[in-house]
């Protein structure tokens, strides 16, 4: 029994340190199928030049760029379009309207992205292609609406948790003093829950940087560094999905680890942001 | 009313005659025969011209035994070539012929079971369906970008392409383009099929697709004057025509040659055929 | 009272991104019945052939959805199979045995697995393949690589949900066991466990609709479009949210594209349905804890 009792105990250790090491493992992985690209400075090259494989140059510059262009657009739809629903989920809305308005945007994360991406293929493309008269209707502005579709829910979720974690003592204070939800909003709820909504910006920031069907589907895919929303772009995660298939010894294929390890590398910034901010908040209470 | 007995009786005879041949034909088929008491998986995967054809015939293979599974995937010609050479797939399809160098480096066995076209498709609504190839090459380059100027209506043209992996822009580009440069504004699109849908939805696309997928949906572009159809490229009067490969790593062995061999089959010609490809067979 | 300005500016505002948000999913939920009513039945999932006659496998199913559902029931069944034991091991391990420093320590590498993009994963988990094929013929891109893949990326999720489910349970439970003498595994396994099931469950529910939802692991691991019932853990497969993904690019009539709708309609049927599941699991826990202590 006491062998038993160790083995387990053993097994639960293991799994943790196993969990843990896969996150390395795929790092390390990733490095060491690029490592061709670092000798020679290639990799550093591979993130500046365009894409011209006629002319054997395989940059991804161009998907960077349109990725941050596709990202940082959604956030500037998704952002405002949450902060307004979490107030009034938390705030201005009636506690039943509130409670549904809650379950609904629950219910929303786990709408699968194809299906954003498939309405988006069918619905949206035609219409931002006839309304702003935008080329096929496939580009940054199309797949930056419908990625802050898939981000806003994942937001509200945060804020609202955070709008309604601030201390008891300031709400009743407001109340005491007679003030309005909007002026508790303002003068309380906003400022406390500052790192909340911090967090839920960097993590959706990191939820649309790693989307990958939304921009596959909806982007067009162009390899062009794009100078306008109404051009077609690609992004990192469609740009190792489109280019998987090709010869896989060929520094076009070794291309897409560059992508891989951009991509691993910018979400570890953001998850060590996120902690040193839930940090901050701990010391503070 | 004579007549129509008449015809009643031949109709029935005929009817007759059709299922005695059915059935003849249902017991005593030569093509799938081969596959009776076989078990196993063919892997198939590359060129996206070729997988209507492929899914048929897998179709009637798998209908005929249920124990062969045949799995397609695409890709585009240039990883139909690589995974067979590696040896992930059984079957590796290509739109174009194996460079000498992949011939050698491999070891590749080429099989060549149809005739196809690149043909320039544009959408229906469009009214410009006739292009010289100059035109075609200042389109692509992005040096036209309206369709005003070629007669069309003030819409910026949308050009749709695929990747480098794919025979069908292989060829397109060296018999079509001469070579021409291809703007990188160009919207990608992964295969044959999703070129055509995409045309299909853009009313101000052009792109470039397989005569054999071409539909309805589309409206093929005659280029210097020649439409891109079966019988220009049966003749030889339309210009970029190209073989639908299917290579092996080495002679076919089993189930994979016995699906090469039905592909050759009469069978296997009239799904061709049936599918807007030119047969090898003529 | 009188509202400033500012007030009904901010009110506004609120009314406006919430019904804006809700009328947007409403939108995209009442299309996709509009367009994908018609294709509902029998043949969608089943084709031309008898329904009986495919469940049995008797006959291979080329137009309906049959090889895409079993392709993905397979898919997330093998992957929760493998992540579920690692996962929750890893989350007792976490809530009971870790010591202050260890625990942030190994959160912080769950935070990073759980935030690396799914693509990323899919692709870690094709040069695995790739990789391994070199030496041992027999592995591709296929079923289980896919698994696999999916495994890593559902595992921080079961991981936090084990560990926060343990670490919720009140103190007086808690301690209740120890007091009459059972050692820390016992209370682990016989008192802490089974009191936490519900939330876990909910997570590990979670998970399933999380592994059938995604599509960029799958793409890169070994989906292809047309492959019949995956007759191994080697074989290639089809799934639902690739078939949709595949479909929207690429239909041929406007018969495949309904069936593509169809698909949409199921792939959000089944994940609504797991959703509420997960919900109607977890609520039972707080009545159980609110009713019981």
């Amino acid at each position: 029994m006491i062998n038993t009792g160790k083995f387990i105990e053993k097994s639960f250790f293991i799994a943790a340190i196993f969990s843990a090491a896969l996150t390395f493992i795929i790092f390390v992985f990733m490095i060491f199928l690029s490592l061709p690209l670092f000798k020679g400075g290639l990799f550093f090259n591979i993130l500046g030049n365009p894409w011209k494989p006629e002319h054997g140059i395989f940059g991804v510059y161009p998907m960077l760029i349109g990725t941050v262009l596709i990202v940082l657009l959604s956030l500037c739809w998704a952002f405002p379009l949450s902060l307004g629903s979490s107030v009034l989920i938390s705030v201005i809305a009636p506690p039943r309207f509130s409670k549904l308005l809650k379950k609904i945007v629950q219910m929303m994360t786990g709408i699968p992205t194809v299906i954003y991406g498939f309405v988006g293929v069918f619905l949206l493309v035609p219409f931002i292609r006839e309304m702003f008269n935008a080329g096929s209707g496939m580009n940054i502005l199309t797949a930056s609406l419908m990625l802050a579709m898939v981000i806003s829910p994942t937001m509200i979720i945060i804020f609202t948790d955070s709008f309604e974690n601030i201390p008891q003592a300031y709400s009743d204070a407001i109340d005491a003093l007679g003030g309005s939800a909007i002026q508790k909003l303002i003068y309380v709820i906003l400022p406390c829950s500052w790192k909340g909504i911090l967090t839920g910006l960097i993590l959706s920031l990191g939820r649309a940087m790693g989307d990958t069907l939304i921009a596959l589907m909806i982007a067009g895919n162009a390899v062009a560094v794009p100078d306008s929303i109404f051009e077609s772009a690609r992004t990192l995660t469609s740009h190792i999905a489109l280019v998987i298939a090709a010869d896989f010894d060929s520094i076009e294929f070794r291309s897409i680890f560059t992508c891989g390890i951009v991509l691993y590398m910018f979400t570890t910034i953001l998850i060590l942001l996120v902690r040193f901010l839930g940090r901050m908040s701990l010391k503070n209470k | 009313m004579i007549n129509s007995i008449v015809g009643r009786k031949l109709a029935l005879i005929g009817l007759f005659f059709l299922i005695t041949f059915c059935m003849v034909s249902a017991s005593w088929a030569g093509p799938l025969d081969s596959f009776s008491g076989e078990k196993g998986d063919i892997k198939i995967s590359g060129g996206t011209a070729h997988i209507p054809v492929m899914k048929d015939a897998a179709k009637n293979i798998m209908n005929y035994n249920n124990d062969i599974s045949i799995s397609i995937a695409g890709g585009g010609s240039g990883v139909g070539i690589k995974q067979v050479g590696e040896g992930l797939v059984d079957i590796g399809n290509s739109g174009r012929k194996p460079k000498d160098g992949e011939i050698s480096k491999y070891g590749l066995k080429i099989f060549k079971w149809a005739i196809d076209g690149v043909g320039v498709v544009v959408n229906p609504e469009n009214k410009v369906n006739s292009l010289k190839t100059q035109q075609l090459v200042d389109i692509f380059s992005g040096k036209i970008d309206n369709w005003k100027s070629l007669g069309g209506i003030d819409k910026q043209i949308n050009v749709y392409t695929r990747d480098n992996s794919s025979g069908t822009r292989e060829v397109f580009w060296k018999k079509g383009l001469n070579e021409g440069e291809i703007t990188n504004k160009a919207n990608f699109v992964v295969s044959n099929g999703a070129m055509k849908s995409a045309i299909a939805n853009d009313p101000y696309g052009i792109g470039y697709v397989s005569v054999g997928h071409i539909d309805e949906s589309v409206l093929p572009v005659t280029l210097d004057g020649v439409l891109p159809d079966i019988t220009n490229i049966k003749n030889g009067s339309y210009k970029i025509a190209r073989g639908l490969y299917s290579n092996t790593k080495g002679e076919p062995q089993g189930l994979a040659k016995k699906f090469i061999e039905y592909m050759f089959s009469t069978e296997g010609q009239q799904i061709v055929i049936k599918q807007g490809f030119v047969s090898v067979n003529q | 009272m009188k509202q400033s300005f500012l007030e009904i500016c901010i009110k506004s505002f609120a009314w406006f991104s919430g019904l804006f948000l809700l009328s947007a999913v409403f939108l995209i939920m009442c299309y996709l019945i509009i367009k994908g009513w018609g294709a509902f039945g029998f043949s969608l999932v089943f084709g031309d052939v008898p329904p009986l006659d495919a469940l049995f496998l008797h006959r291979k199913v080329f137009s309906g959805l049959f090889p895409a559902i079993v392709g993905t029931y397979m898919l997330v069944i093998l992957a929760v199979g493998m992540a579920t034991p690692v996962g929750i091991a890893a989350g007792i391990y976490l809530a009971e045995y870790g010591k202050e420093r260890i625990k942030s320590f190994f959160s912080l590498f769950y935070d990073i697995l759980a935030g690396i993009p799914s693509i990323v994963i899919g692709l870690f988990g094709f040069s695995i393949a790739i990789f391994l094929h070199r030496y041992i013929k027999e592995i591709y891109p296929c079923l289980f690589i896919s698994a696999m893949a999916l495994a890593i990326l559902v595992l921080p999720y079961l991981i936090r949900t084990t560990q926060f489910a343990m670490e919720n349970i009140p103190e007086d439970v808690r301690l209740t066991a120890p007091a009459l003498g059972a050692d820390k595994l016992q209370n682990i396994l016989y008192v802490l466990f089974p009191r936490s099931l519900s939330g876990i469950t909910s997570g590990v529910i979670l998970a399933i609709g999380r592994c059938a939802e995604d599509t960029a692991v799958i793409m890169l691991t070994g989906v292809v479009a047309s492959a019949g019932i995956p007759k191994s853990l080697m074989s290639s497969y089809e799934a639902l949210p690739f078939y949709i993904y595949y479909i929207s690019s690429q239909y041929r009539t406007s018969q495949e594209l309904q069936t593509g709708y169809g698909a949409a309609i199921i792939l959000l049927l089944i994940c609504a349905g797991l959703f509420l599941t997960a919900f109607f699991i977890k609520n039972i826990m707080i009545d159980r804890i609110l009713y019981r202590s």
